[in-house]
């Protein structure tokens, strides 16, 4: 059967978590035991005899600020002094067996595990503070890296604990601290990284520097799966710094001293590639097979049939909106460092998924995965695109083919054209009204691909409702009351390479259905947001599949953009306009945004503001909060209005951020967020969910602005003309 | 190859490389100075800025032979400890998210106040409108400017 990805990354979150109970002071710092008097009492925690506190981060960091959220969940139930606690990033092994970053799930699924972690080794300091003063452990407490006795103020560091704490059982069931005693959790926490970040000091994988390293560059088929007819590669060899040219499994290798020696190398290599076949991958000849298959039945994920009474359809509308490819154009290009040695294979890389990566590595170098250690490194934005371990598989070839360390960097070409992509896809939808102008029926189709990435799914595998659910989140989990619902997905082959991008299978969605829903409002005359409201009075919970839907959270943040955007306010001016959107990502985190655009007269849009009303359950971090939704925002921004990804003859046209437009300052809005106070007693995530709604908030403001309904992404230049 | 000798943070750096090297090689490779980032290799993204005269310069638009004699300063060099007004507002506004971008976009920044102490809306979009930040830092950065502009004023009076 094949995991779901989204199963698949819950599992991988909730698994890894979970060994947190398994450790033992043997286990992670093993090596290190020999030392002076230490406190492990699992993975997560160890504090040294002089009182450091270090806290090992499974989680790649990529810009959600994670090391610094999941340091304060463990530093506040540790009762920790936050000025001293430094961070191990964790590397696979035996203690890791499932790392891997993505689903917005970081928070959430270590939300409990680390509670525990923190909790439990701050008990066993208590108890041993306790043993020492003879006394019960209620008469004392942990606050700033101390245990307090109560009753006579006296204190005992974490570091004169430490001999003492190590002997004692870890208790498997520590109390946890009440929401009201948190000091740190909810509080505005500044990064961790921030000041190695300001001053240069920060290391990403492409900063990875070891002893007698070469560098790499690889000249590449221009379509996937190209051979090369004839490689002409005596003045490539001839550049100053050359070392080797390896013809590899991803294309052409120059191995040199140094980078800039690998690119000139590469540059002079005289490749002859085979042309592509005539049917090559062409993305509009694919928009229309998509277009195609959103008019089949595919596989129903959701049925909903009218309760008795409800009224005929009178009248239908019906739209097809179109959703291209797009890049992730992380700014740190892909790169990767292998030193791969006759019995082992260390490895320094920004990636997503380690252990994948791992196993990818030992699978492709015949290694065992205990003879590959790698090293996590900060990411230079990765946004999916490194949950695929491609680099790491070249860098492991090289350096295995030239027996010395080998950095393999892409040039951002590379990263442009051989990415893999958001994949394009097509919703059919259609609303019926009855006689009285009443929504009595949703129906939306999206034809869109699964992802490629990994091994391809075998005949056995079970291809049910849940998979299909997968694919198209945001469509059958559609939130609002509608007597009638019918939800399906059909699915596409794409040749050419795709996986999971920021927010994987949503965008295409709700982009979708909530420009249509307001096609259905504004074709009743209705409010778009009053009309959202309305179809949100049902029940307050709903079940989609797996997912229970709270429409009261929609309710709440849609009435407080109304409020705080001025919606109905006074007219807007000429090729102005205010859109609305709202989303429940993944059957957790809840947004509405209302966005404000103006339109130039050659149609050139500009988001003047958006106000975001967000409830993402427990905020650990307020900062971290809205940096993930100015970020979801403009990340929004660039997949409306600037660029996307199209294939001819079977290659990706672009090369670039000059034909791959993203957002820059001047594409910035006047942003204003509300985080809504929440009783969930958890975080939800936040990396994803930001983006989905923004995209339709706009295009429904541009509709408001110009009276032209935008089905199909990006914006295309003079589509808005005057 | 050839001998080169660039200021580098107010230090004289000989390095022996081809003349053709982009500057951004010559101090990521040849001097191990990785502050500098390398985004995009042909001046769109802003990445390998770094100072000349308190000017930004793309580094890897400038070649060994052209940086010959000539001074730098990267982000390693701003300040002794992240003192400089663009760090702290930096850090006070907590613009970074992945970071990556952000050695690139201060020294923008740093450019940008030297030309105009109190730049507006405008300025602020021309200056650094050539560099790119994926993460979408924007709203952040152009606060984080404005108080840099504050501090050094500040500072001066």
């Amino acid at each position: 059967m094949i995991a779901s990805r989204r199963a698949f990354l819950k599992t991988a979150a909730l698994s890894s978590a979970s060994l947190v109970i398994g450790f033992d002071s043997r286990g992670l710092f093993g090596a290190e035991k020999k030392e002076a008097a230490q406190f492990n009492p699992n993975g997560w925690v160890r504090i040294d005899g002089d009182g450091t506190v270090t806290l090992t981060i499974g989680k790649s960091e990529m810009g959600q600020g994670v090391r610094t959220s999941l340091a304060m969940i463990l530093a506040e139930e540790l009762e920790a002094d936050w000025s001293k606690i430094k961070l191990v990033q964790a590397s696979p092994g035996p203690d890791f067996k499932r790392l891997g970053t993505g689903g917005s799930f970081s928070l959430g699924g270590s939300w409990k595990p680390l509670r525990h972690a923190g909790a439990a080794a701050r008990e066993m300091l208590i108890a041993a503070a306790a043993a020492r003063w003879k006394v019960d452990r209620s008469a004392c407490t942990a606050a700033n890296g101390f245990v307090l006795r109560k009753e006579t103020s006296e204190r005992l560091g974490y570091a004169e604990l430490v001999a003492e704490a190590a002997k004692l059982p870890t208790p498997a069931d520590p109390p946890l601290k009440k929401a009201a005693d948190f000091r740190l959790l909810g509080k505005p926490t500044k990064r961790l990284d921030g000041h190695d970040i300001v001053t240069g000091a920060a290391h990403y994988g492409i900063d990875t520097k070891v002893p007698g390293m070469l560098y790499a560059s690889i000249e590449r088929p221009p379509w996937e799966g190209a051979k090369a007819k004839h490689s002409e590669n005596d003045k490539a060899s001839k550049v100053p710094g050359v070392k080797k040219i390896v013809p590899g499994t991803n294309g052409i290798a120059v191995v040199a001293e140094n980078t800039f020696a690998a690119l000139k190398g590469r540059a002079a290599l005289a490749v002859e590639w085979e042309d592509a076949p005539k049917d090559a991958f062409d993305s509009n000849t694919h928009t229309r097979r998509l277009e195609a298959a959103s008019r089949e039945s595919g596989f129903i994920t959701r049925q909903e049939e009218p309760p008795a009474g409800t009224g005929a359809v009178a009248r239908t509308i019906e739209a097809t909106y179109q959703y291209p490819f797009y890049a992730h154009a992380p700014l740190e290009v892909m790169n990767c460092t292998a030193d791969v040695r006759p019995d082992r294979c260390t490895i320094w890389v920004p990636t997503q998924a380690p252990n994948a990566l791992q196993e990818a590595v030992a699978d492709s170098l015949g290694l065992s995965v205990a003879q590959v250690e790698v090293n996590v490194t900060l990411i230079g934005g990765g946004f999916g695109r490194r949950l695929a371990v491609d680099y790491a598989l070249e860098a492991a070839e090289l350096s295995r083919a030239v027996k010395a360390p080998v950095q393999v960097l892409w040039t951002r070409a590379d990263d442009t054209k051989h990415g893999h992509f958001q994949a394009a896809s097509a919703h059919r939808l259609f609303a019926g009204l009855d006689a009285n102008d009443v929504l009595v029926s949703w129906q939306h189709t999206k034809a869109g691909s699964p992802h490629n990435l990994r091994r391809k799914a075998g005949p056995e595998a079970v291809r049910d409702a849940g998979y299909y659910q997968d694919l198209s989140w945001g469509v059958y989990d559609v939130p609002y009351a509608v007597p009638a619902i019918e939800t399906r997905y059909v699915s596409v082959d794409v040749p050419v390479k795709h996986g999971p991008w920021r927010s994987v299978f949503a965008p295409s969605s709700v982009f979708s259905r909530e420009a249509f829903l307001d096609e259905v409002a504004h074709e009743r005359g209705a409010d778009p947001l009053a009309f959202r409201l309305a179809l949100l009075n049902g029940d307050d919970e709903v079940k989609a599949g797996s997912l229970t839907i709270d429409r009261w959270r929609l309710r709440r943040v849609l009435e407080v953009v109304r409020e705080k955007s001025g919606w109905g306010g006074k007219e807007p001016a000429p090729r102005h306009g205010r859109g609305v959107a709202c989303n429940v990502y993944d059957g957790d985190t809840h947004i509405a945004y209302v966005a404000d655009v103006a339109v130039d007269p050659a149609g050139v849009v500009r988001v003047e503001r958006v106000v975001a009303a967000v409830d993402c359950g427990f905020v650990v971090n307020p900062i971290g909060a809205e940096q993930q939704i100015e970020g979801g925002i403009l990340w929004g921004i660039s997949s409306a209005l600037l660029g996307e990804i199209t294939f001819r003859n079977g290659a990706a046209q672009q090369s670039s951020y000059r034909d791959f437009q993203v957002a820059r300052m001047h594409d910035t809005p006047e942003i204003e967020i509300h985080i809504l106070p929440s009783e969930a007693p958890a975080p939800f995530g936040m990396g994803e969910p930001p983006v989905p709604p923004i995209v339709p908030a706009i295009m429904n403001a541009v509709f408001a602005a110009t009276g032209k309904r935008i089905r199909r992404l990006p914006i295309q230049a003079g589509e808005l003309k005057a | 190859m050839r001998e080169i000798a660039i200021i580098v943070n107010g230090a004289k750096r000989v390095v022996h490389v081809e003349e053709d090297t982009p500057l951004v090689w010559v101090l990521r490779d040849t001097l191990s100075m990785t502050g500098t980032k390398f985004g995009c290799g042909i001046g769109v993204c802003g990445s390998c800025t770094v100072l000349e005269s308190g000017k930004a310069v793309r580094s890897c638009q400038i070649p060994a032979s052209e940086a010959k004699d000539r001074s730098f300063v990267t982000i390693e060099g701003l300040s002794p400890d992240a003192n400089h007004p663009c760090q702290r507002a930096w850090l006070e506004e907590d613009v970074a998210q992945c970071g990556f971008c952000q050695p690139g976009m201060i020294l923008t920044a740093c450019s940008l106040l030297r030309d105009h102490p109190a730049p507006t809306d405008e300025e602020i979009d021309t200056a650094m409108s050539d560099s790119v930040c994926r993460c979408g830092t924007y709203p952040r950065m152009r606060k984080a400017i404005r108080r840099a502009a504050t501090l050094m004023r500040e500072k001066k009076s």
